[in-house]
């Protein structure tokens, strides 16, 4: 067995419905199993990550093996988000992919500095929407290597 | 941003690895230059722009550096912690790192120094093709790229 | 004792009836007695009357023992040495004698008698005959005896009493045993000699005395000196006793020679230290195991990259020049660094699988197979799972998911070549409280008398070129059961495919 897969499911971080909804779809067409939650706003993702709530069952929602994270959001925003997660010691390990509307290098720098991982425009063409899910599906679910969580799904590693 | 030719710094001591990796990026659609160099000082230095990598027109900085884990003089997490310190633009640029280790330990070490990815060396030489493919596709192409000089 | 008179018959009217009725009220009383055995003896010592507790007592009823002389009570050394006339003779000359000795019922039983003899006389101080009173003291005698056994096994503390300013008031047999001084040797002397020196240089006598004062008690464990100036470890406890004013009259002073508990628990310590010693140093030669074989993989398998890598280069990159055999050569390089590749993995999780620590957890049964199928996904088979979601089992997580994979792997390897590997998985519980995962195949299955050598390292039975393998991955199943203290077994026959069963104890969830 060449690795152990600590986790599979995405975090979506995106608080405009229209796109959570065309991601999603994305992922269905392109025939990518791995199960999605999405959030509508960075409070909740915090949330999501600390496990309190609706969220403490980390059967129902264990923490996830990528974050996908858009920038402008109400109430707690991407940057806020990445922020906070940098002060968490073992959740900061989860990779943080931008995926936001902001092609301006001035956000890209901001994000990177914040702590992303990786940064994506939003394709305008639904059709480029396909081609940007399907390779970094491929690329953070298939080939990189997620990080060793003590706390994920309840189990101990 | 997109157009120009990529360029990828590759940090590995192997030479048989260096090569075959080199052999996959050739060989690959999207046609990138690699930049191969074989310890953590000298990768350093290179970051730095030390002689004799200081001429920045034959030498310029990557968008992103696939970095070893054991390197001689300077280990790969060792040259990470130096890039991520950098109190300068140069902090941005991602690193991800390619080795032979799949240990949990060394996972978690990389992405608590700031590593952007970490990939495990594969078995077959078929892998390590689709795996350079992926990269290419992935980081230099859709992902944006953080500036890492001062313009 | 009253005087009983005879019966004055001469005056029936008035007083004879006044004596009637006093002699009746007497009777009645001497009647109703149960406990005391109250008698009439004359000058000679015959018995004339019984009353109910002599019957209860003595055991005789009236009728046998009225008439016989009373010295049928004494036990026969008493009787031979004259002891029952002697004791009338004294109750004779003096009005009353009174003992505490043995008797005896008409069993011929002893029991411990209080005894008391009166001498009757009439009006005009003639003997009559003598009243005894007999009580049995056994219950009491053998109370007592339980008493004084009760303090004399407590020799095992030393209990003293001092007077406000230390000097030694009382002494028990204890105190004698445990500090060896005699009653006479210590009483008058001061405490402080029990000390040791290093005790009295800092002044714990009077420390001990101040603390029991001021808070009543003081309580401590330590060294003391007993007469021969040997040390014993005492646990001790010092009481102040105060009058009814609340005035200070003194200590008393419970000490126990606790040496050899002592002993024991220096002893504990000792062996703690030294587990606590030999646990860290395995953990160390783990560490560097650990290390060794991070070490080994890392150096051994860039080789094998480098030889697959460039077998397989060679092959594209010079394909038109390449013959058939030339291609198969390399293809059989490649293919081989493939294999020594997978051995050394499958080698260093079995090394690691006896080296980690394996502690058992609640682990889903459904999760551990559905982790097990991912990795062989891209392998071409069925493989259907019939687990109920809630089961579970006490096992290593890691562990079981290598286990699974590796018997799945098999499963869908193991097929003629014809055939599409179906695999069946399914778990029940078994009524040892443990929980049974079967993987059945619909491959080749196993001749009996190979089905325990299948188990070893290294062993195969098919060459490589039938069916691909290491040879170390039942191995390796066998050792994750054991190192998890489940069980792992096997049902088959040869080209009637293969039930691999493991068995780990259930979790109620």
């Amino acid at each position: 067995m060449a690795h152990e897969r600590d986790s599979n499911i995405i975090l979506l971080v995106e608080d405009t419905d229209s796109d959570a909804a065309l991601v999603s779809s994305a992922f269905d067409r392109a025939g990518i199993a791995n199960p999605i939650h999405r959030v509508a706003d960075g409070e909740q993702a915090v949330s999501y990550l600390q496990g309190i709530g609706t969220y403490a069952d980390r059967k129902q929602h264990p923490l996830p093996a990528v974050i996908l994270l858009d920038l402008n959001m109400p109430r707690f925003n991407g940057y806020q988000v990445m922020l906070w997660l940098r002060t968490q010691t073992e959740l900061k390990r989860i990779p943080v992919v931008v995926l936001t509307e902001s092609k301006d290098s001035e956000s890209i720098n901001r994000a990177y500095d914040a702590g992303a991982n990786s940064y994506l425009v939003k394709p305008g063409e639904p059709g480029e929407i396909q081609r940007v899910v399907e390779i970094l599906a491929e690329y953070w679910m298939s080939l990189n290597e997620t990080p060793r969580l003590a706390f994920r799904s309840g189990s101990q590693r | 941003m997109n157009d120009e030719r990529k360029f990828v710094l590759l940090v590995e001591d192997d030479p048989n690895d260096a090569r075959l990796i080199q052999r996959c990026f050739d060989r690959t659609a999207l046609p990138v230059q690699v930049m191969r160099l074989q310890d953590g000082d000298e990768a350093v230095a290179y970051l730095d722009g030390v002689a004799p990598y200081d001429n920045r027109v034959s030498h310029p900085l990557p968008c992103v550096v696939l970095l070893d884990l054991k390197l001689p003089r300077r280990s790969g997490l060792e040259v990470l912690q130096w890039i991520r310190s950098r109190t300068y633009e140069l902090r941005r640029l991602p690193v991800v790192m390619l080795t032979s280790s799949h240990h949990a330990v060394d996972i978690n070490r990389a992405y608590d120094l700031g590593a952007n990815s970490y990939l495990v060396k594969p078995e077959t030489i078929e892998q390590l093709t689709e795996l350079v493919g992926l990269v290419k596709r992935y980081w230099l192409t859709i992902n944006r790229d953080p500036r890492v000089t001062v313009s | 004792m009253a005087v009983i008179k005879p019966m004055d018959r001469t005056d029936r009217r008035g007083a004879g009836r006044q004596i009637l009725h006093s002699e009746a009220a007497f009777r009645s009383l001497i009647e109703s007695v149960h406990d005391y055995a109250i008698l009439m003896l004359d000058p000679q010592g015959i018995i004339v009357t019984w009353n109910p507790g002599a019957e209860h007592i003595k055991g005789y009823s009236a009728d046998e023992i009225i008439g016989q002389h009373f010295s049928v009570f004494y036990p026969a050394e008493d009787r031979q040495a004259g002891k029952p006339e002697f004791e009338l003779a004294v109750a004779s000359r003096t009005g009353r004698f009174e003992d505490e000795n043995w008797r005896l019922r008409k069993d011929g039983s002893r029991f411990w008698a209080n005894v008391t003899i009166t001498r009757l006389n009439d009006e005009a101080g003639n003997l009559i005959g003598f009243g005894k009173i007999t009580r049995d003291l056994t219950e009491r005698r053998r109370a007592e005896q339980r008493y004084r056994q009760l303090i004399e096994s407590v020799s095992d503390y030393a209990i003293f009493s001092l007077d406000p300013s230390g000097i030694v008031t009382s002494w028990n047999l204890g105190a004698e045993r445990i500090k060896g001084y005699s009653a006479e040797e210590i009483i008058g002397q001061h405490f402080s000699r029990f000390y040791p020196p290093e005790y009295l240089a800092a002044g714990l006598p009077a420390y001990v005395l101040a603390q029991a004062e001021q808070n009543g008690h003081w309580e401590g464990e330590g060294w003391r000196l007993r007469k021969d100036g040997s040390r014993f470890w005492s646990s001790a406890v010092v009481t102040a006793i105060r009058d009814e004013d609340g005035d200070l009259v003194g200590f008393s002073k419970v000490t126990r020679d606790i040496t050899d508990r002592k002993l024991l628990l220096d002893q504990i310590k000792e062996h703690a230290a030294k587990l606590e010693l030999r646990v860290k140093e395995r953990e160390q030669t783990n560490a560097d195991l650990e290390a060794f074989s991070y070490s080994v993989s890392h150096d051994l398998r860039a080789p094998l990259r480098a030889i697959q890598g460039f077998a397989s280069a060679l092959k594209e990159d010079y394909a038109d020049t390449l013959d058939a055999t030339a291609t198969s050569y390399l293809t059989t390089i490649s293919d081989s660094a493939l294999r020594m590749n997978r051995l050394v993995q499958d080698l260093l999780n079995y090394s690691r699988l006896n080296r980690i620590d394996i502690e058992s957890q609640p682990v889903s049964v459904a999760e551990a197979l559905e982790q097990a199928r991912l990795e062989l996904a891209d392998s071409p088979g069925e493989i259907a799972v019939h687990v109920a979601p809630g089961l579970q089992v006490a096992a290593h997580e890691s562990t079981l998911v290598q286990v699974l994979f590796n018997l799945l792997s098999n499963a869908l390897k193991f097929h003629l070549p014809e055939v599409i590997p179906k695999v069946a998985v399914t778990a029940a519980p078994l009524d040892d409280g443990s929980v049974r995962i079967s993987i059945t195949d619909n491959g080749i299955g196993i001749a009996p008398q190979h089905q325990e050598r299948i188990f070893n390292v290294f062993e195969r039975l098919h060459g490589q070129e039938t069916y691909p393998g290491t040879g170390i991955g039942l191995a390796i199943v066998k050792r994750g059961m054991q190192r998890m203290h489940g069980k792992v077994g096997l049902q088959s026959a040869d080209g009637d495919g293969s039930t691999f069963w493991v068995e780990l104890p259930a979790v109620n969830a």
